[in-house]
């Protein structure tokens, strides 16, 4: 802004930097301030992320400087190579474990998702005797020792011969992932004003049309959320796959790597990249969720009642 | 339906006719309600009844059996002869002494650190959204990578913490072999997966804080500390309490990431109820005695957990 004088006002100049960089730093932060929360934030991050980008790193190397008793981090360009990747890539084993996994996972995220829906609305939006108790006695089964349950379960598949098969698999990390889903869904559901579905009831929608009209297409952040997790548990899972799974037919990939990763503790190259391809999906999805998350977890379920 | 047919037939009952067809339409609508909000939670209760609580409970039966994984069809009454074995067995005991510790060790690890984190996380600075998605990688990794992350950082010769400890005339050694530091280091797995998750949750909550009362605590010349113990610190204390129940309720029950990385070795060094339940059932084929132990963790939970909310819903 040019002052009275015609003179360009050197002062507003100046506070305008100052300004932008206030903005930039935060209102009440010191530079102090900042550079401790900075320095405090490094150490985390060193103990957090560098065993991940050692590992992502060393699947470029070559074989001879991946098992060298040398300090070499990031490998020059003679040593770096793309072979890991082709070999575990080209393994048809691995491709054949990554679509098992793929359609567990995504099966196990659609049953939650409809079970949990249907679930958290009824929970959510109607009052019955039962409906706390009900509630508590979902996040209840969360207690129980995987380990005391594996040996019933393993009988009970096998009595009903799903062994080796999808199902089987699916319904176990359905039922590991349905209680916490059920919940961070009824937590999006409550935030949802009940004088929009009233409204829509009014007009004569039956509930199932308001649930799929109005409840929905308003929680679809929760319900993305919910469908992380979901997912994230059915394809880390190994304690359920190791003992549902007999054959390379339904074998998921961190099963497939314990297996690799214990008969074969030699080719470390191969090892790490296919735990690297493995981390990948997970990795992925939560990117792109990731700007719900929090919001997920301020308002789903996470406070009060 | 008759009835009300009937009362309409006659004037004389038109009043309480009325108030008869209202009630009937209310309880109707009532039931009808009632029946519609069963009927949409049903298939869930009925998927985790049949899943989780049918097998728990045949479960605990099992533990009265003599049963074998080799012929899971031939079953024999044992009384409490699985739960006698247990007070004999010492590595049923050094199991416990370890999952205690590793629960204790990896619960309060991740709470004070995920403390700390949600602290600097909760800051408004430049890059901080970053940070806030670069600090869940940990916890989205599946645990079978974890442990092949950290077997190969502690690789002998040529994993990155002997080459760092090499260079320092450090010594180069099997870290997860070494009977002292098998325990503690799958506890550090522990605390590594989850402690993001808990300064993210602490976080959230901590976000939900309305700025207003830092601002009158300032005036009233409250300093940081202060500001932390009174104002965050009691805002904090239910998603603490959730966060330490469910972390706690894990971490005894841990299984998967001690499996892979030690089998519960060397020599029983890292062995928890977990894995012991896991060996004694499908590499011991006793099936009876592995449901009997799996009982006790059930016991030991249940009691922690009442006990902790009860103490804590009564402050």
């Amino acid at each position: 802004m040019a002052s009275e004088t015609g003179i360009p006002d050197v002062t507003d100049q100046r506070n305008g930097i100052v300004e932008r960089f206030d903005s930039w730093i935060g209102e009440d932060q010191s530079i102090t301030r900042a550079l401790a929360i900075y320095g405090a934030l490094a150490l985390y991050f060193v103990w957090f992320l560098v065993p991940v980008v050692w590992l992502a790193l060393s699947t470029v190397k070559s074989g001879e400087i991946i098992q060298a008793n040398r300090l070499i981090i990031i490998p020059a360009a003679e040593h770096f190579t793309l072979s890991n990747y082709e070999l575990v890539l080209g393994n048809p084993q691995f491709r054949g474990m990554f679509i098992n996994s793929v359609i567990i996972a995504v099966s196990t995220t659609a049953l939650t998702l409809v079970l949990g829906t249907l679930g958290a609305y009824s929970l959510s939006r109607f009052t019955y005797p039962g409906r706390y108790t009900l509630l508590i006695a979902f996040m209840s089964t969360k207690m129980l020792p995987p380990a005391l349950i594996l040996i019933p379960f393993f009988l009970m598949m096998y009595s009903l011969s799903l062994i080796d098969t999808y199902l089987g698999i699916v319904l176990a990390h359905c039922v590991r992932a349905l209680p916490l889903a059920l919940w961070l869904l009824k937590g999006f559901f409550d935030d949802i004003p009940t004088a929009l579905d009233e409204a829509a009831r009014i007009d004569g929608c039956s509930h199932l049309r308001v649930l799929y009209h109005v409840i929905i297409p308003l929680a679809l952040p929760g319900i993305a959320v919910a469908a992380f997790y979901t997912f994230v548990t059915s394809w880390n899972d190994f304690l359920f796959v190791s003992i549902l799974s007999q054959g390379s037919g339904t074998q998921t990939l961190p099963f497939g790597l314990y297996l690799f990763q214990s008969a074969n503790t030699i080719n470390w190259g191969a090892t790490i990249t296919a735990a690297t391809l493995t981390a990948v999906p997970s990795i992925v999805f939560f990117v792109l969720i990731q700007n719900y998350f929090v919001e997920g977890l301020e308002s789903g379920g996470m406070h009060g009642t | 339906m008759a009835a009300i047919e009937l009362y309409r037939l006659m004037p004389m009952f038109n009043g309480a006719q009325r108030r008869l067809e209202r009630f009937v339409d209310e309880a109707r609508w009532f039931t009808r309600e009632t029946w519609l909000g069963y009927g949409l939670v049903l298939p869930a209760t009925v998927m985790m009844v049949g899943i989780i609580i049918y097998p728990t409970v045949r479960a605990l039966w099992i533990s009265f059996n003599a049963r074998s994984l080799l012929s899971p069809e031939q079953v024999e009454w044992a009384g409490v002869a699985n739960y006698q074995q247990l007070f004999s067995d010492s590595v049923f005991w050094l199991s416990l002494e370890h999952t205690i510790f590793l629960t204790v060790g990896a619960v309060v690890t991740m709470y004070l650190l995920g403390l700390g984190l949600a602290l600097l996380l909760k800051e408004n600075l430049p890059g901080m959204g970053y940070f806030r998605s670069l600090s869940m990688v940990p916890w989205v990794i599946p645990p079978v990578v974890i442990v092949i992350i950290w077997t190969w950082m502690f690789q002998v010769d040529y994993g990155l913490v002997n080459l760092i400890l090499q260079k320092f005339g450090g010594p180069n050694k099997s870290w997860f072999g070494d009977v002292g530091l098998a325990l503690p280091l799958v506890t550090m797995l522990r605390v590594w997966k989850d402690a993001p998750f808990v300064a993210i949750a602490l976080m959230a909550s901590m976000q939900s804080i309305p700025e207003s009362y830092y601002e009158a605590a300032e005036i009233d010349g409250a300093n940081a500390v202060q500001q932390f113990r009174y104002i965050t610190l009691p805002n904090i204390s239910y998603i603490s309490m959730i966060i330490i129940v469910i972390e706690t309720i894990a971490a005894f029950n841990s299984f998967q990431m001690i499996y892979i990385a030690t089998g519960g070795g060397p020599v029983n060094a890292s062995e928890v109820l977990g894995t012991y339940v896991y060996q004694q059932a499908f590499q011991e084929y006793a099936l009876g005695y592995a449901s009997a132990v799996g009982a006790v963790m059930l016991v030991l939970l249940t009691v922690f957990t009442t006990v902790y909310i009860y103490l804590e819903d009564t402050e």
